[in-house]
């Protein structure tokens, strides 16, 4: 048999961002928009966060029906848009060798705008705060809000799926299309030959990860469709529905959308972090199979949400422990230990992107850690629905998925503009770097502390974790300014960098 | 019963090795030299992880099969319930058929809802999570535990039911077992 590791057929070049003549232009600034649009809600989305620790640490008061609302707005909104920026970069890594129709990625934009407004208006103004879970049956036994509220949600959710469904086709489509079958995309015969058919040019790791993450991606539109036609149909006094099924459907759709925001920003390191370390970035037989791997151990472990809900088969429970730590195996073997290499006697200069990017990793791995405990049954049991929760998708969205986001919107206005980033911006990601580290272990603190999740109020006994993230945040929100102010100084200059040749004046 | 505080610990301590190795890397990311003179030692370091987290991920799988919450496991480990508590959750308040439970002897509680999904979560006097389990609409599940610290515990909801969660609780009592 053939090593596992042995180097494969790929062409070892690194890929820039701009292919030849600009021809993925168009592609680019729907990207660009996808990155800036879900990057800058994601900042004001963060004050609503900084809000609700104030309020948790005593340090103002917020009524707890608008608490509720906030929370629900905050943690909908971020999986939403922390998504989009990832789906965005992605785009962008993809469109370098691949045609993607820019007309489409502006249509799936404008969906999920579309979904992510009806989120804000029902939350906002209709006074919606059932929570990002919608769990049946809240939504319609809020008291404060009106059933029309949850429709709207619903509705903010159906387009939000509907976008997610549209890209994740269309990227299928497109890469199906470049390889000749999705088979050749996914290296199908590569992985199950153990490295031995190499007739077909492999698919650059961006390309194979596309790939995976549009097929979870379409799993998990179709699961939150699946729960949202009975949810409707609940809705207009039609049918009841089973409780059980219904938070299994929520959580599936809801755990895949969220994963597939860290997934995919990790695609980005492969994108990006050759440029910086000068080594490009093969398509080996072990990046084939641990992403392959990927399609089926994301959707496998989503029921380690539902551990305290007894009445669930214990064979689904066990599959959610067992899920959980497999899909841990690859991530970390792969994609951490070859980013790690990566680094290791590269001379690389850390400026402000590499150094973004080491954060993601930094912080995927330690909100992993936090994770895989979280999912062992019998801990799970004294941390569910604790500060535990937040802590650690708090851990691998912010210092995981959003710094990989960061700094890949760095390296594309580098890229566009060839201009560095300018040195002094190390600092900033500094200030994110250990206001996030501040703020993420102050939450988990509270978890090891038994303090509850989504309380509007705390108690005094409660209240000093809060107080103590609260400087930590503030750091990581002047760290952000900083970030916000350099890339608005470029923007228009990076925008400009993707348009052809014959446009230029 | 795993402490949560002792979870807390470890995650400090893996935490603690795990930024330690990204220094490292980092310490050690200046003097260029070619990737393939690496190559076999990443080779031979995923290698040692596969095997070494994959054969470490089983044995706790196993371990924990010994320590899961469900009723049937803390039935063999505890015995046969002594006492039933039925509780029912409603926004926002829990109705328990009973307030009061001996120590040193297993109890069940029996949850279920009468609206949305809660979550029934016991909390012992220094304010440490000690066992929980859902409510659901249209299901009871049974819960498992013996308490040997006489003494008042609080009941809270752990899952988010509307405006009034941080708000429902209830006082359990554990006496002391007579003599």
């Amino acid at each position: 048999m053939a090593s596992a590791f042995a180097v494969p057929p790929s062409p070892p070049a690194i890929t820039p961002l701009l292919a030849p003549d600009r021809a993925n232009g168009a592609a680019l600034r729907a990207a660009l928009a996808y990155v800036v649009g879900g990057l800058g809600t994601f900042l004001l989305l963060g004050l609503l966060g900084l809000l609700m620790r104030l309020d948790q640490g005593g340090l103002i008061v917020i009524p707890a029906a608008w608490f509720y609302r906030i929370m629900t707005l905050h943690g909908a909104g971020m999986v939403a848009t922390i998504l989009l920026a990832a789906l965005g970069g992605l785009a962008a890594a993809v469109s370098a060798t691949t045609h993607l129709n820019a007309r489409v990625l502006w249509i799936a934009l404008i969906l999920q705008l579309t979904g992510t407004s009806f989120v804000i208006l029902t939350t906002l103004v209709g006074g919606f705060g059932a929570g990002w879970t919608v769990l049946y049956p809240l939504p319609g036994h809020g008291d404060i809000w009106p059933l029309s509220a949850a429709i709207a949600m619903y509705v903010g959710y159906l387009f939000l799926a509907l976008g997610l469904l549209v890209y994740c086709l269309h990227m299928l489509y497109a890469l199906a299309r470049a390889h000749g079958g999705l088979t050749n995309v996914l290296a199908l015969r590569y992985l199950f030959s153990f490295g031995r058919d190499t007739r077909r040019t492999l698919p650059r790791p961006p390309e194979l990860i596309a790939a995976v993450i549009s097929i979870d991606g379409i799993a998990a539109a179709a699961a939150g469709i699946v729960y949202l036609i009975p949810m409707f149909a609940h809705a207009a006094g039609v049918t009841s529905v089973d409780a059980l099924f219904a938070k299994n459907a929520v959580l599936l759709f809801g755990h895949t959308m969220a994963n597939l925001s860290i997934y995919v920003t990790a695609g980005l390191v492969y994108a990006a972090l050759p440029s910086f370390t000068g080594r490009p970035w093969r398509t080996t037989w072990a990046v084939v199979c641990a992403w392959d791997l990927i399609i089926i151990l994301m959707l496998a472990n989503y029921s380690h949400h539902l551990y305290a809900d007894f009445a669930q088969p214990l064979g689904l429970q066990l599959l959610g422990e067992l899920g959980s730590y497999a899909v841990a195996l690859p991530s970390f073997i792969v994609t951490v230990v070859g980013a790690l290499t990566q680094i290791y006697r590269s001379g690389i200069r850390w400026t402000i992107a590499p150094t973004l990017l080491l954060l993601g990793i930094w912080g995927w791995v330690l909100g992993g850690i936090g994770a895989v405990l979280d999912a062992t049954i019998p801990v799970n049991q004294v941390m569910h629905n604790t500060m535990w929760v937040p802590a650690h998708f708090h851990t691998y969205y912010l210092l995981g998925a959003v710094a990989f986001a960061w700094g890949y919107l760095f390296y594309m206005v580098r890229e566009l503009t060839a201009d560095r980033n300018p040195r002094m911006l190390r600092v900033a990601a500094w200030m994110y770097g250990i206001g996030g580290a501040g703020f993420i272990f102050m939450l988990f603190v509270a978890g090891g502390n038994s303090v509850p999740r989504r309380y509007a109020v705390h108690l005094p006994q409660w209240q000093v974790y809060a107080r103590i993230a609260v400087p930590f945040v503030i750091l990581l929100a002047l760290g952000l300014a900083w970030f916000s102010w350099d890339l608005g100084t470029r923007f228009l200059a990076a925008w400009r960098g993707t348009q052809s040749a014959a446009s230029e004046p | 019963m795993i402490e949560p505080k002792v979870i807390l610990d470890i995650f400090i301590i893996l935490g603690v090795i795990w930024t330690a190795g990204c220094a490292l890397v980092v310490a050690r990311s200046g003097r260029a030299i070619p990737l393939e003179q690496l190559e076999g030692a990443e080779a031979r370091l995923r290698m040692g992880l596969l095997g070494g987290l994959g054969a470490g991920a089983i044995v706790l799988f196993f371990l924990t099969l010994h320590w899961l919450p469900y009723a049937n496991t803390r039935r063999a480990e505890l015995g046969s319930p002594a006492v039933t508590v039925a509780a029912m959750g409603m926004q926002w308040t829990w109705i328990l058929s009973r307030h009061q439970v001996p120590a040193d002897v297993p109890v069940e509680f029996t949850v279920t809802t009468r609206d949305v999904n809660h979550d029934f979560a016991i909390y012992d006097a220094n304010g440490r999570l000690l066992t929980q389990v859902q409510a659901m609409p249209g299901y009871t599940n049974r819960l498992v535990y013996a308490f040997h610290v006489p003494g008042t515990y609080t009941v809270r909801c752990l899952e988010y039911c509307g405006l009034g969660h941080h708000m429902m609780t209830a006082p359990l009592t554990v006496t002391a077992r007579p003599k």
